[in-house]
């Protein structure tokens, strides 16, 4: 297609946006135009759970091939159970609430890296045999109970200003944060570096460890991030939270257009896919579609996206 | 020859009669908790997951009995174990338990079938089965599970009432696709449904028993529903939805709450705000118990039916305060299992009698 037409190469970030704009369009028709707003908002809302999720594991997988945290679900359950055990339903304490569940992210992050470099075990078995650790370190934080956010995180979590939600916007901002960091900053050229040829850049002079382990720690931040601020939003800190955002987490880094062979990303990308996944669901449970037939045309239109969708540069 | 006939037929349905008559009297002789030598059994549960509070409060409630029942000299000892969802690893671990000579093993299957064989191998072995909240079909297993057709009747007949001969329109959460229990429960709503011309089920989502799930599947489909009047759900759902329609700024419709505390305090904030009024309906993490006492019960000698059913516990608008006051922050309505009411449910079951009652707490 691309030799037939050369000028119009459509990039591969866009086709998650185009795709999610047919499914608002035809969730509109169906349901009539006033529902057009509070579908995208309810989109743009869950959507920014799964980027902020997604933009730390978009930089794990960026950092070379084979890269990949799948203990992004147990940090998101762990960080909200011990950030609202300290916060304990006290506005006050939300500030050291919110520091406790980064901290417990970059922990974990380092916790990752760590046993894929001291113990040279492979990415998928380090990060799944961590997450049993953390689920395991939750149970002990009270996991028959769901832990209750204090009142300002919750408001804060459906905050409007002048009808405009604030955390997606605030994620927004955060996606924005990281494309100038990975286009402009050091850490940013060393990580796609590092992904592309891991003994090129370390001729180059680049420490591939220190920006993987760099990236790990930031993609268990932002899972636990996320878990915090999905508490807030969800009215608690419960054990499953995170379950949905293991394969989510991947899928919308990978639809985004981002390479899974890594040295490439694409954080714009994400909020497309992201989009994409919530207004499908939307579209399919508005449409009555029985939960097998769901199932089906979601793989079905993942694959067909990825297939369609022109192979990002370098692969 | 027909007079005489008729007055065969009087004389063998009275003896049939008498002989009803007195086949009661032997069930009843069998009544009440079966006192058997249990001391030196060990019993076993194998669960198929324990990521959620609920799972956790039921493995706790499981030790708990345990324990207890090890104290008063009525077991040897109690093992518990969890697979993550596994069923083969399920499968391995109930295989390890025959093994290791357990008299019983309680099992909450992940699954309907994929266990049977596992299960018969135990049975073979003269090993007590008992299978809870969850289908297992090889049929030497003794099963003790919620009647999922009550559930739904429940929820509906309460909405009619609620509701009068108006057109209504329902959401259903629904839990897990291809799920058992979603799959029971949803056949049980579906029948009742049918006594209920004017309701409507508008649409269905899937919430995954999850608050946070069902918040998102309810708000993503909001937006296309006309006015809901109420919400059926499967428990764990509740207060998500309730989330789902508040940030809609939609006015809150019947949501049929599922036992949990955080559903149970909405409610009282928007009973004491308006008015607002819903009933409350679910299973009991401690249902572990009553497997429990089942399998106990079995090994002492007990005579029971292979299916024992148990009531499931149900919160109305007068018990409502009871309730909260006991339930922990957080966590979900639960009830103790005693060894005298299991044998009270499991003589309920024998007799075909109403099975007794969860008792609101004092």
């Amino acid at each position: 297609m691309s030799l037939a037409h050369p000028r119009v190469v459509i990039a591969p970030w866009t086709y998650g946006f185009i795709v999610a704009l047919a499914m608002w369009i035809a969730t509109t028709v169906y349901s009539g135009l006033g529902s057009a707003g509070s579908t995208l908002s309810a989109a743009l809302a869950f959507g920014a759970f799964s980027v902020t999720v997604g933009t730390g594991q978009m930089l794990v997988i960026a950092s070379g091939p084979g890269n990949i945290d799948l203990s992004v679900p147990s940090v998101m359950a762990l960080a909200a159970y011990v950030s609202m055990t300290i916060m304990h339903e006290s506005n006050s304490m939300t500030a050291p609430g919110l520091l406790a569940a980064l901290a417990v992210g970059a922990v974990a992050g380092a916790l990752n890296f760590l046993a894929i470099t001291a113990l040279r075990l492979p990415p998928i078995i380090a990060t799944l045999a961590w997450s049993f650790v953390f689920q395991s370190f939750t149970f002990n934080f009270g996991g028959e109970a769901t832990l209750k956010p204090p009142e300002i995180l919750s408001w804060f979590a459906v905050w409007r200003v002048g009808g405009v939600q604030a955390m997606p916007v605030a994620v927004m901002i955060l996606t924005l944060v990281m494309m100038i960091v990975l286009r402009r900053s050091v850490f940013g050229r060393q990580l796609l570096a590092a992904g592309q040829s891991e003994r090129a850049a370390d001729l180059a002079g680049v420490e591939v460890g220190r920006v993987r382990l760099t990236a790990y720690m930031l993609c268990g931040t932002a899972a636990a991030l996320t878990g915090f601020l999905l508490s807030g939003f969800t009215g608690g800190a419960a054990l499953n939270m995170g379950d949905t955002y293991l394969m989510e987490s991947i899928a919308v880094v990978v639809l985004g257009g981002t390479s899974v062979a890594g040295g490439q990303a694409n954080p714009l990308g994400i909020w497309g896919a992201a989009l994409f996944f919530n207004l499908m669901a939307t579209m399919l449970n508005t449409f009555h579609f029985e939960a097998g037939v769901r199932f089906l045309l979601t793989g079905v239109l993942i694959i067909l996206i990825v297939a369609i969708a022109p192979r990002a540069r370098g692969s | 020859m027909r007079i005489k006939l008729f007055k065969n037929a009087t004389a063998l349905s009275a003896m049939l009669a008498i002989w009803a008559a007195t086949q009661p009297m032997a069930a009843l002789a069998e009544n009440g908790i079966a006192k058997g030598d249990t001391s030196g059994k060990k019993i076993a549960f194998s669960n198929s997951y324990a990521g959620n509070s609920f799972r956790q409060v039921m493995i706790k409630s499981f030790e708990e009995m345990g324990a207890q029942a090890k104290k008063d000299h009525l077991i040897a000892d109690v093992a518990v174990v969890s697979s993550n969802n596994s069923v083969t690893e399920q499968a391995a671990q109930m295989q390890n338990l025959v093994l290791q000579g357990y008299d019983a093993i309680i099992v909450l299957a992940g699954s309907d079938t994929a266990l049977n064989g596992v299960v018969k191998d135990a049975c073979n072995a003269g090993i007590v089965v008992v299978a809870f909240a969850s289908g297992v079909t090889e049929p030497c297993a003794y099963r003790v599970d919620y009647d999922l057709d009550t559930y739904g009747k429940a929820e509906l007949d309460y909405i009619a009432s609620r509701l009068g001969k108006q057109d209504a329109n329902l959401l259903e959460i629904r839990g897990m696709a291809g799920d058992g229990f979603d799959k029971r429960l949803h056949a049980g709503v579906e029948k009742a449904a049918q006594a209920h011309q004017n309701i409507k089920i508008v649409n269905e989502v899937y919430g995954q028993w999850t608050a946070t799930v069902a918040q998102k599947e309810v708000s993503g489909v909001l937006p296309s529903l006309p006015k809901i009047d109420a919400v059926l759900t499967q428990g764990g759902d509740g207060y998500g939805a309730a989330m789902a329609f508040k940030s809609a700024s939609r006015p809150l419709p019947i949501i049929i709450m599922g036992n949990r505390q955080d559903e149970l305090a909405l409610w009282k904030k928007e009973y004491d705000a308006g008015g607002y009024e819903t009933f409350s309906l679910g299973a009991t993490p401690s249902v572990s118990q009553v497997a429990f006492w089942v399998a106990q019960q079995v090994l002492a000698g007990k005579k029971m039916p292979k299916f024992v059913e148990v009531p499931l516990l149900r919160i109305d608008q007068k018990d409502l305060d009871a309730w909260l006051s006991k339930v922990p922050n957080g966590g979900v309505v639960n009830a103790e299992y005693s060894q005298a009411l299991v044998a009270e449910i499991i003589d309920a079951n024998a007799n075909h009698t109403p099975l007794p009652a969860v008792p609101a707490p004092k």
